[in-house]
């Protein structure tokens, strides 16, 4: 609260002092920053936006203009709106899970003193991996003849034959899931560290004073006092789930018989490899406003908690 | 202008022919000695002594050339050799990348389309090419008939279109049935077989036969399954196209209207569905593609396995397979229509039109597709495609301890030059595999009914082609 | 006291869990490992076999310049010179820009503020699948009509990682600026700083270990970027070594264990990298805390 006030009364001290040095100033410490993204982002995607209303194709590079027609398409694609429903779902569940792995996991680390440090170096080792990595390495693992899952089920007796994770529907699903958890969740679990031990250590002597146990304690003070970490960990989880194109790609690329079929394995598919750019600039729009839809939604939470 | 460039062109590959056909010896005869020092080779062709080595030609001197090519283990031995012709020509060739097929397919469209393609040699390949031919150099231009007249015709056939020729083969390869000599050969087996099935357990002749087979020797033993087929992607939809042939099936008809939900099509489709449903094969077939189904069968897992030929030798070595020495060879199974139809393709070799060293990097392919790199290529596995390599591998394996070394060889030149079937020369071809795979894999896992799923699959192909202005015209 | 007892039987059991989890955790890095050492008959084997039986080397062997049977010489040495360049170039100008965005946005009050620092935010929504080709497309025109050469070059590498990094970095920082007491800007100003020296001199200092935290982030997105990297780069000269792990792919096999070696030795500046500013990171994460 205090801050609050403090923070305030300098801005307005700059507001009302606002001479053309501090807007300069201003300026000259944003603008590298936007530049750069308008270049790389901005300017790339109003391309891509024109192409998808045109006929763009890779083997016959002219823009010809063709009004809506790659969105009607899109629409009256099945597998396009089942990808479309794949990866909400996809992004729902593995942003839920990793969550909840990563909150379990810096909330047992944190209570931890001794080897501490060696917890959190450990914690971030699937950070390290690069995606592909982990992409292969899952497939590999779900694999139904020599993966390890399989066998490590059929060692301990529990398993006779062999699951064919990444065949059925849901196994399908629940693989890359597990692949995309297992990746995302050291990020989460780093934040919300940090959150934690930031907490200043009085709260709890006090709620020990008063005889309230570990899951009374987190309830009343950590899960609150978090509230901006837990924001941005889904923010930040959220994006990377949606970058997790590398992992699907390589396990299942979509497949089989498009059940795992993700809007970012079947946008390359259409658009480099049967070299229909101008439809799939058009997906990846949807793509991205879906994923902007996503993020904007967790934003709002954290504007509110962010003091501006 | 450009005719009078032509007509130089082809007075410049006649002289290169020249001097490279006259002692075309007939291959057996060992013609490694010369071309091993190459560098002495050069000048020798000037003075025609006819050396063994095409494209050799001290007027690239200077010259850089861009390559893409495929890369991985075996593929890139070749491109050892061609330090000998940048010693002999003077030229240098920059290989600036390095993918697998459908990498560099991937990375040619994109380069074409955004005009950053500026390689003068590409890998290509016959399922792959018709898609390029925008953006490619015809090379009847570059190579004679004379040239040409020892590549086999099959082959080249799958490399024109539009009566140009856009690809030089470098090797080809086709599907060959592999069956588990251990098992085949087991007399308990034979029995159990004959009572049930009432003929003799013999090598697949037949589709049907090889159904049988895989559903006899499907749990036999502990792990054993039948059969597999990678089954996924591009390989799926190959792999059906080659049986549907069989059953006297056609992918598309004259006119280009998708033709595979015909009953032939069916039986094709119910085949796979049977084979899935029973067990025959495993469980996670649609997630293999070619070397998760040749370690199931490397590991001895598989009975009777439909395969290429370039896997050889890794089969037969008992350090990566337990299947070396177990194993033979037959020609493809006769299917319902009468017919033997191998699956084929052959890498190659193709110029982009916007290179600019076009006849320097024809000298580089002549250079690649000579004898002797193709023997020496052909000696790693891989099946050569011009009739005096042929000759050669085949008199040499004649000297093998292995009956099957020679055998094999007899097998896939009987195969390639009668069961020769490429994918249809289409630029879609790959679009359409994208849109019949799913259908396949669908009718395998029981989501949707045969014919349904081909109707269904068929129905998007045309929506496809009509879109692709194939109806039109 | 019995009461406390059992609590610490419970905190022990659950510390216990934690390490179970972890490890559970690292068993895939600890089996890529494996892979990168084993015998190539035990790469694939059913049953599979856990510890490796026969250590070798000879996995490793195309990252140094000699061939296996399986794969040829792979040109590792200049993969990870460009990651390494790349990742360290983009991390520091991302760092940097990120920064002294992060900075005004923290202590500045301006016109479309929340706007701008949305739209920077989306900027990071978008995925690699709908930015690749466009900026392959828009970067070949600019290679094309002038000097700039960003096809296939470290420099466009670079670019594109500090434009992704950026956003990350600005709302980490503008957090961690916020932790700041301003009454220090507030004495160096009356002290007769400028803007640029209060930022420079009083807050950067004190900001140290959000660099840090943001300079991790962003090292391990460049170093470990496959999606543009695959489109934009294409020989040794701009190849990464996420990109180049698809050497050991061939037509019909996977080298399995080489690209274990590879991807193993790929950690390990991760690791070091991490290891080094990981005891800034959780420090440099607790921005907006309640103190």
């Amino acid at each position: 609260m205090a801050q609050l006030t403090q923070a305030s009364v300098v801005e307005q001290r700059f507001a009302s002092t606002r001479s053309s040095g501090t807007s300069r100033f201003v300026f000259v410490m944003l603008a590298p920053s936007v530049v750069i993204i308008a270049f790389v982002v901005v300017f790339p995607l109003i391309y891509s936006f024109y192409l998808s209303f045109t006929s763009y194709t890779l083997l016959k590079p002219v823009p010809a203009w063709n009004n809506f027609a790659n969105y009607q398409r899109l629409l009256q694609d099945p597998i396009f709106g089942q990808a479309f429903i794949n990866t909400l779902l996809f992004m729902f569940v593995t942003v839920n899970a990793a969550f909840l792995m990563g909150l379990f996991l810096s909330q047992a680390v944190a209570r931890t003193i001794r080897g501490q440090s060696l917890l959190r170096t450990l914690l971030m080792v699937p950070m390290m991996f690069a995606p592909v990595m982990v992409g292969f390495q899952f497939r590999w693992f779900f694999n139904d003849q020599v993966g390890l899952v399989n066998n490590v089920l059929t060692s301990l007796g529990l398993l006779n034959g062999s699951i064919p994770w990444l065949v059925d529907r849901w196994l399908a699903m629940f693989s890359i899931g597990a692949a995309t958890v297992w990746m995302n969740t050291p990020v989460v679990a780093i934040i919300l560290l940090a959150g934690t031990l930031s907490i200043s250590p009085e709260l709890y002597e006090a709620a020990d004073v008063d005889g309230a146990n570990s899951w009374q304690k987190f309830r009343a003070i950590t899960y609150p006092l978090l509230g901006p970490f837990i924001t941005i960990a889904l923010t930040i989880l959220s994006l990377d789930v949606a970058r997790g194109y590398d992992i699907v790609s390589i396990m299942t690329g979509g497949g089989p018989a498009h059940r795992t079929e993700l809007l970012w394995t079947y946008v390359p598919r259409v658009a480099i490899q049967e070299s229909k750019f101008g439809l799939g600039a058009a997906m990846s729009f949807v793509t991205v406003i879906v994923t902007v839809a996503f993020t904007l939604y967790l934003f709002r939470q954290l504007l509110k908690s962010r003091i501006l | 202008m450009s005719k009078h460039r032509m007509s130089a062109l082809l007075v410049v590959a006649g002289a290169t022919l020249a001097a490279c056909a006259a002692p075309a010896a007939p291959a057996p005869q060992a013609p490694q000695q010369p071309a091993a020092a190459p560098t002495q080779a050069a000048p020798a062709q000037s003075a025609g002594d006819g050396p063994q080595v095409a494209g050799v030609d001290r007027r690239f001197d200077g010259v850089t050339l861009r390559a893409a090519f495929i890369g991985g283990g075996q593929y890139e031995k070749m491109y050892e050799s061609i330090k000998d012709w940048e010693a002999a020509t003077g030229a240098k060739v920059e290989i600036v990348y390095k993918g697998d097929g459908f990498e560099i397919d991937k990375k040619l469209k994109t380069d074409f389309a955004a005009g950053t393609g500026d390689y003068d040699v590409v890998w290509d390949h016959t399922s792959f090419f018709s898609q390029y031919i925008p953006f490619l150099e015809p090379l009847e231009n570059y190579f004679s008939q004379e040239e040409l007249k020892d590549f086999s015709q099959a082959i080249l056939k799958s490399a024109t279109r539009d009566g140009h020729l856009w690809l030089i083969p470098r090797h080809a390869d086709i599907s060959v049935v592999h069956y588990r000599t251990d098992l085949y050969g087991n007399e308990q087996y034979k029995a159990e077989f004959k009572a049930k099935y009432g003929y003799d357990l013999a090598p697949p002749e037949t589709w049907n036969q090889f159904f049988d087979h895989a559903e006899f020797f499907a749990g036999k033993e502990p792990g054993l399954l039948g059969t597999n087929f990678a089954g996924k992607e591009e390989a799926l939809s190959g792999r059906f196209y080659e049986i549907l042939v069989a059953n006297g099936g056609k992918l598309l008809d004259e006119n280009f209207k998708p033709a595979f939900n015909s009953e032939a099509g069916v039986k094709t489709a119910q085949f796979f569905r049977e084979l899935y449903a029973r067990k025959l094969v495993p469980a996670d077939m649609t997630s293999l593609l070619w070397d998760g189904v040749a370690n199931n069968f490397c590991q001895g897992n598989i009975a009777v396995h439909n395969e290429w030929f370039g896997w050889y030798s890794y089969f037969q070595d008992p350090k990566n397979c337990k299947v070396a020495g177990k194993f033979d060879l037959i020609r493809q199974p006769v299917g319902e229509g009468g017919i033997r139809s191998g699956w084929a393709g052959a890498h190659a070799f193709s110029i982009p039109a916007s290179s600019k060293n076009k006849e320097a990097a024809a000298a580089l392919i002549k250079f690649l597709t000579s004898e002797k790199i193709m023997y020496e290529e052909a000696k790693l596995g891989f099946l050569p495609v011009r009739d005096s390599v042929w000759a050669r591998m085949i008199a040499e394996a004649s000297n093998s301890d292995n009956p099957l070394d020679k055998k094999r060889l007899e097998i896939a030149q009987v195969a390639i030059s009668n069961d020769f079937f490429a994918p249809p020369l289409i630029a879609e071809w790959i679009p359409l595999t994208n849109i019949l795979t799913p259908k396949l894999q669908a009718i395998m896992l029981g989501d949707v009914d045969p014919k349904q799923g081909l109707d269904e699959a068929a129905a998007e192909v045309e929506k496809m082609m009509a879109e692709a202005g194939y109806y039109n015209k | 006291m019995r009461y406390s007892s059992r609590r610490r039987l419970s905190s022990a059991l659950l510390d216990l869990l934690v390490w179970v989890v972890l490890i559970a955790m690292l068993v895939p890095a600890l089996w890529l490992v494996f892979t990168s050492v084993r015998n190539p008959v035990e790469v694939n084997a059913k049953p599979p076999v856990w510890v490796p039986r026969q250590l070798t080397l000879d996995g490793f062997k195309p990252l140094f310049g000699q061939s296996t049977e399986a794969t040829g010489a792979i040109p590792f040495d200049r993969y990870f010179f460009n990651s390494t360049l790349v990742a360290l170039f983009s991390t520091v100008i991302a760092v940097a820009l990120g920064t002294m965005a992060g900075y005004v946005f923290a202590r500045y009050r301006f016109r479309s503020k929340n706007a701008l620092f949305l739209g920077i935010m989306l900027s990071r929504a978008v995925p690699g699948i709908a930015l690749s080709l466009p900026l392959f497309l828009l970067f070949a025109r600019i290679s094309q009509a002038g000097p700039l050469k960003l096809i296939d070059t470290q420099l466009g590498l670079i670019i594109v990682y500090t434009a992704v990094n950026v956003p990350f970095t600005i709302w980490l920082m503008d957090g961690f600026f916020r932790e700041i007491p301003t009454e220090l800007s507030e004495a160096a100003q009356l002290d007769g700083c400028t803007e640029w020296q209060t930022f420079v001199r009083v807050n950067l200092p004190l900001a140290l270990p959000g660099l840090a935290a943001s300079a991790i982030f962003a090292f391990l997105a460049a170093w470990n970027e496959f999606q543009i990297a695959g489109v934009l780069t294409r020989t040794v000269n701009s190849k990464t070594a996420p990109v180049g792990l698809f050497d050991f792919t061939g037509q019909f096999t996977i080298d399995w264990r080489g690209m274990a070696a590879m991807a193993t030795v790929m950690m390990i500046p991760a690791i070091a990298f991490v290891f080094m500013v990981q005891r800034n990171l959780v420090r440099g994460l607790t921005f907006g805390a309640v103190k």
